[in-house]
């Protein structure tokens, strides 16, 4: 009965693994592939667009999970709130996560788009933005403090970021809001009893007992958000310049637009040694976690 | 319960409701940003071309020359769902028109294939091992069970260079051996079946074996147990799987446009990001275009919540 789904996972998921495993070590020429050793990941890690990728996926990664996470987190408290109707509200908010990521790419585009989106008005005021007003999507960076580190990051990312995290916020206030549920009353209510305010409770007990769950909506924001590339491609299509060229983007243009097979395989093993890393670190925390209880 | 309940007066100054109805509140700001973006996204599709390319641009077409906004006097129009259709008057259809525009007459028909094909199949294959796998131990169940636990979060992106290289193999065989349509059903079935192993195992462990045995002593066979008791019960979790399946499979895009090469087998997700090169000035086209592509995902979303929240919730707990 499992051999169907046996062959199907073999064939989809370890074979393609495996065979980009040997294609990372060789390079196409006309003739046929040829074996080049380390060569695809001495090439890829010295060259500027990879450095710069790496770049550019830490600042959007870092403002993507921390604003959705506490963003996540407030809303999943306030929803826990007795009497708060959250079934109601929880279909509303999810409405977002059903979109595909292409559409909401092209939605949060058509807010900002030059004259005629939603927020131009606000985003053109040149007494809001000195001394042009913004033009989101082609507006550069400002001079990185740290050369070489794209921080401050372009408007363009920072949309990519607020985009981004529109999107994957249902989920994530999902995890944590079921996981509030689990916390039991009475840990709350000796609290109170003994006299701690609001943001005492908050901070002392309901973060320390989610905190696993955390974690787990931690990694897979990282996770979701290394490997997911629709909004780049329907938001900033890793413009201006490059400035919103995270890794995953990367990996499309060396593979399908420069068709380097070698070095797209160098580059999806690098970014699945990651992924790697981040499934066991989710999966040794779940399994802590089912041994407490 | 009956001597603990306040007087209907008493609403205002019970501090818990009080709470509630201020956290309420709150709520409904926050939603009410949250679906800004969607609203936006629906009104521009209203609009007609001269009311989208206003500045400064107006949220409402609905103003005259002397009242700001005017109910009687809203110029919605339906131009830009009419420029997606593109429907035209045609002899041999039986409607008497037939429709031309590529998003509806070729991507949105193969998403609709891909997504319903894929999740039949998922459905199938996860409901037969998440069975095994819930009533039998077996030699390699643990292994097995945890290999499929660890790549249930394995994203697309790092197989698709070799996805698309094996693609490239299959159709270079001297045998005509590889098409399009299955290449992208079976890829699609293969990264949602373990997150649906997990569920339809969840499911199952739920169901009591006792209730199998019982059939088993009324004279019923295995596959007859399986088939007239477990499998009627399991019914939820299985449609969760479906649905589920069919959101993800509707939504995903980098597999669909890399890895089908017939640019006319191609899913709406990549219908709408060639849509969008073409006609980025033509916003309400764009938005008209985003609202049909999303439609049945949300209606499906609208239908069947409560299932979706509870297979999210099994599937996130366990992997």
């Amino acid at each position: 009965m499992i051999l169907p789904t046996a062959l199907v996972l073999l064939a989809i998921q370890v074979y393609p693994a495996l065979y980009t495993l040997v294609l990372s070590v060789q390079t196409r020429r006309p003739a046929g592939w040829e074996f080049v050793g380390l060569r695809n990941f001495a090439r890829l890690l010295n060259s500027a667009a990879f450095v710069e990728s790496v770049g550019h996926t830490v600042v959007f990664l870092v403002g993507y999970t921390v604003l959705t996470l506490v963003a996540g987190f407030v809303i999943a408290l306030l929803l826990n709130v007795k009497g708060a109707l959250s079934r109601f509200y929880m279909t509303l908010f999810f409405i977002p996560w059903v979109l595909a990521d292409i559409i909401v790419g092209v939605v949060f585009r058509l807010l900002v788009l030059p004259d005629y989106g939603l927020l131009a008005g606000i985003l053109q005021n040149p007494a809001l933005f000195p001394p042009n007003g913004l033009s989101i999507l082609t507006a550069d960076a400002a001079r990185p403090w740290i050369a070489g580190f794209p921080f401050p990051p372009s408007p363009a990312m920072i949309y990519l970021i607020l985009a981004s995290a529109w999107r994957a916020l249902p989920f994530t206030t999902l995890l944590l809001l079921a996981a509030l549920q689990t916390i039991p009353t009475e840990v709350l209510e000796s609290a109170r009893i003994d006299g701690a305010n609001t943001w005492q409770t908050v901070r002392k007990i309901t973060v320390p007992l989610i905190l696993p769950t955390m974690v787990v909506a931690l990694f897979s924001l990282t996770l979701g958000g290394m490997n997911g590339v629709g909004m780049v491609f329907s938001l900033t299509s890793g413009g201006p310049g490059n400035s919103t060229e995270v890794i995953s983007y990367l990996l499309y243009s060396i593979g399908w637009n420069r068709l380097d097979f070698g070095g797209a395989a160098a580059l999806s093993l690098l970014i699945g040694l990651v992924n790697l890393a981040l499934i066991m670190g989710t999966l040794r925390i779940t399994r802590l976690q089912h041994e407490a209880h | 319960m009956a001597q603990n309940r306040r007087p209907l007066l008493a609403f205002l100054t019970s501090r818990q409701q009080r709470d509630a109805l201020l956290v309420n509140a709150v709520l409904l700001v926050v939603c009410f940003f949250i679906l800004l973006p969607i609203a936006a996204t629906l009104l521009i599709s209203f609009k007609q071309d001269a009311d989208v390319v206003r500045k400064p641009p107006v949220i409402f077409p609905c103003d005259t020359p002397t009242a700001a906004f005017d109910l009687t006097a809203c110029r919605w129009s339906v131009e830009g769902y009419l420029r997606v259709f593109l429907a035209q008057p045609s002899e041999t259809s039986p409607l008497g028109f037939a429709i031309n525009g590529r998003m509806l007459k070729i991507y949105l028909p193969n998403t609709m294939l891909y997504a319903l094909g894929t999740s039949a199949a998922v459905v199938v294959l996860a409901s037969m091992s998440g069975y095994a796998f819930s009533r039998f131990r077996f030699r390699g169940h643990n292994f097995l069970l945890n290999f499929i636990l660890a790549i249930t979060g394995v994203p697309l992106l790092t197989n698709l260079l070799g996805l698309y290289q094996m693609g490239a193999v299959l159709r270079s065989l001297p045998v005509p051996i590889y098409e399009d349509r299955i290449f992208i059903v079976t890829v699609y079935a293969g990264f949602f079946l373990p997150l649906s192993v997990w569920i339809a195992k969840g499911f199952f462990d739920a169901i009591p074996r006792e209730l199998e045995e019982a059939a088993l002593v009324d004279g019923c066979d295995r596959v007859g147990g399986f088939l007239r008791i477990t499998l009627p019960l399991a019914t939820p979790g299985l449609m969760a799987i479906f649905l589920l399946t069919f959101v993800n499979v509707w939504n995903e895009f980098l597999a669909g446009y890399l890895l089908i090469t017939k640019n006319d087998l191609k899913p709406a997700m990549f219908g709408m990001y060639d849509f969008l090169g073409q006609n980025l000035i033509n916003a309400e086209l764009v938005a008209a275009a985003c609202v049909i592509v999303a439609l049945p995902t949300v209606v499906v979303f609208l239908l069947a919540r409560e299932t979706f929240f509870q297979a999210m919730v099994e599937g996130a707990v366990k992997g």
